[in-house]
């Protein structure tokens, strides 16, 4: 990966209720546009009711210790699953029925872009068992250099010098300076 | 004590002072990089602002608001990518701008009508903060959960793409709320025997979650080599006469624009930089050239952007109910320190309002000042790799979580939050109600219960306040619906025409 690359813009929504025929500047060039699918509208829409069965399920086996009935604690649970139910099943509906929503203005997914977000994960996940294993300091300067490497970084200055240099001041900022316990 | 005196005085203290330019620092950072919101920035903030005292956070948070309020209108003009949403109008005509040799011009303007923009809106938050929230003292329960139900669906129905989508992404927010104990019986709810969810989700890592981490794994999924360099010519700076009298009448639209989407629950700067552009040039007497370089273009949109600070500002403060995404976690690092936004805040602490206003206006004051001095050197920012920022942000996401509650759990949340965020944007779902509806849940549930318990469901609709408030939140969903049916059967029609002036040409031609 070059070192010259820059962070691209998060691409962002455009309000929906935003002013009629403004030109919108956040859009993502087309070849680099995320395909409409509609396999992705079922899926989400299926696991959203399944959310809601089961949040519906768990609001009713809410244990209480004063059974009052009516406006009781599982009354505010129970009314969200149900709308959450509600909405999830038309969300279904459209996802059969109606042609998929447009995500022109999100970007593709590339398949190095999935590897380096599935590495970097692992790597944050072995970071806090590390941190409880090893301590702050060498826990987050190899943190750092792992991360580094994944995202491309070669050089020694950027390997060793940089991790060491922002555990340092991270470690001063946090643990000196504001008491936070590390 | 006189307020004003105790406000400003709780300001005369060094570490404040460091606050303020550590806020400016990082403010006018994240602001310049793009891929970094000023929300993000906020967010990662509060891990390390909740160990100060209450005005020294909010010296580093608000001017970390205002400060990236200026850095994002730098990669606006020169690279046509904006650096938060906020500058998202900046780019109509800054770059138009920028390519012909106007890029210096471009970048004080804007900031010099930034700051006109926030001192305009603070003139609204100091005036209007304390009698708003005399009024909604009032409010009832049943007022409140109309306030509350209002907020959300404004929200909903600006982030959302699918009304639907947003609906449930605000009910998952308000379902999430109600993990823990119990706001008015304690009775402990789906916390499946984890000591850590009896006090509910950390609102502080699902917001990291959400905003952060989720942002860094998107850039991650889908960054790809990017050719576009920076405009390094940047000719003159400063405007002459005719161009500052051309700024007149687009800084007054921008301003009364920006205050108004400002004081709009959840409507923030990237909203109000397209209305105020698009209003100034339906008044321009040259609007042909709004989008090709227009400085009226320009001066609107960044002061209606500018204008929405204190607007939000009171809307969070007055109501407790969010102004932007930023105040909403602002709120959440306020909560922490034992401030609670809401009416009774100002009525007990009116020092805090003479406190934030001053801050504001001095955090404003130093970003124009380091604007106009430092903008040559911040285009240099745009070449630092990409590599050390993601590295940094993904360490600060989870040493800043881990800051806040001393709890590896409130981590292991936060990357679940991420990776839920992650999923949410990529599906088309905004994160914006999930927060909020996190946010409010509490309030929302137990105003809601309360004025069903004290009068029945009429209550909510015999008290004036919240059946006017429950009918915009109401207006506030089904509007953008109306508006997108009525769109497509426009457009259906006129393709139909088209297709059937097509089909009479065709079947004239042969004869013709």
């Amino acid at each position: 990966m070059s070192s010259r690359r820059r962070a691209k813009a998060t691409p962002t929504v455009i309000p929906a209720a935003g002013v009629a025929g403004t030109p919108s500047p956040a859009d993502v060039a087309p070849e680099l546009a995320a395909q409409p699918s509609r396999r992705l509208e079922i899926v989400t829409a299926a696991i959203a009711l399944g959310a809601s069965v089961a949040g519906f399920a768990l609001a009713l086996a809410i244990e209480l210790r004063t059974e009052t009935g009516g406006v009781d604690p599982r009354f505010w649970p129970t009314l969200l699953s149900l709308l959450a139910g509600a909405l999830s099943v038309a969300l279904l509906l459209i996802a059969v029925l109606r042609p998929p929503f447009d995500r022109s203005d999100l970007e593709a997914a590339n398949r190095q872009g999935a590897i380096r977000l599935v590495v970097a994960l692992v790597v944050a996940i072995l970071y806090v068992v590390l941190w409880q294993l090893a301590g702050y300091l060498v826990a987050t300067a190899l943190f750092l250099a792992a991360l580094l490497w994944v995202f491309g970084g070669r050089s020694w200055k950027t390997l060793i010098i940089f991790p060491v240099l922002t555990t340092a001041f991270t470690y001063v900022l946090f643990h000196t300076l504001l008491k936070v316990p590390l | 004590m006189n307020p004003i005196v105790s406000g400003l005085e709780a300001l005369i203290d060094p570490t404040v002072l460091v606050c303020l330019l550590l806020g400016l620092v990082l403010g006018m950072l994240v602001g310049a990089f793009p891929g970094i919101t000023a929300t993000m920035a906020v967010a990662l903030a509060s891990g390390f602002t909740l160990t100060l005292e209450p005005v020294q956070g909010l010296a580093v948070l608000l001017t970390i608001y205002v400060a990236a309020n200026f850095g994002d209108r730098v990669p606006s003009i020169l690279v046509n990518t904006p650096g938060t949403p906020a500058s998202i109008a900046t780019t109509l005509d800054g770059y138009p701008m920028a390519k012909q040799g106007r890029a210096g011009l471009a970048l004080v303007i804007s900031a010099l009508v930034s700051a006109i923009g926030i001192f305009a809106s603070m003139i609204l938050f100091a005036a209007a903060a304390i009698p708003i929230a005399r009024l909604a003292l009032e409010f009832g329960p049943s007022e409140m959960f109309a306030l509350v139900l209002f907020g959300l669906t404004v929200m909903i129905s600006i982030s959302s793409k699918s009304m639907i989508k947003g609906v449930l992404a605000g009910v998952a927010g308000l379902a999430l709320a109600t993990v823990g104990r119990d706001p008015i019986t304690g009775d402990q709810r789906f916390t499946f025997g984890i000591n850590d969810l009896s006090s509910g989700v950390d609102f502080i890592a699902v917001i990291i979650g959400v905003f952060g981490i989720a942002e860094l794994f998107d850039q991650l999924l889908t960054h790809h080599a990017s050719k576009v360099r920076p405009i390094s010519s940047l000719g003159r700076w400063w405007p002459n006469k005719a161009e500052y009298r051309q700024m007149g009448k687009p800084l007054a639209v921008g301003s009364v624009v920006g205050m108004i989407v400002g004081v709009v629950p959840a409507a923030g700067g990237d909203i109000a930089g397209l209305i105020g552009w698009d209003r100034a040039r339906r008044v321009s007497q040259r609007p042909e050239e709004f989008g090709k370089g227009s400085i009226e273009g320009l001066t609107a949109s960044d002061t209606a952007s500018s204008a929405t600070l204190g607007g939000s500002l009171t809307t969070t403060m007055a109501l407790g109910i969010p102004g932007d995404s930023v105040m909403a976690v602002m709120i959440g690092s306020m909560i922490i320190w034992g401030i609670q936004p809401g009416p009774s805040l100002f009525t007990n602490r009116p020092d805090l309002v003479v406190s934030i206003t001053a801050i504001m206006l001095i955090a404003t004051i130093l970003s124009l000042a380091i604007s106009l001095v430092r903008m040559r050197g911040m285009v240099k920012l745009l070449d630092v790799p990409v590599h050390y920022l993601w590295a940094t942000i993904l360490m600060f996401c989870i040493v800043g979580t881990y800051a806040t509650t001393n709890n590896i759990f409130t981590v292991v949340i936060m990357l679940i939050a991420g990776i839920v965020g992650l999923i949410m944007k990529r599906t088309g779902f905004p994160v914006g109600p999930l927060v909020l509806g996190l946010l409010l849940g509490p309030l929302a549930e137990s105003n809601l219960r309360r004025a069903l318990l004290i009068e029945g469901p009429i209550g909510l609709v015999s008290h004036p306040i919240s059946a006017a408030l429950i009918a915009l939140a109401l207006f506030a969903i089904i509007a953008p619906i109306v508006g997108r049916v009525r769109q497509k059967r426009t457009a259906t029609a006129a393709a139909r025409t088209e297709a059937g002036n097509a089909l009479v040409k065709s079947s004239k031609g042969p004869h013709a």
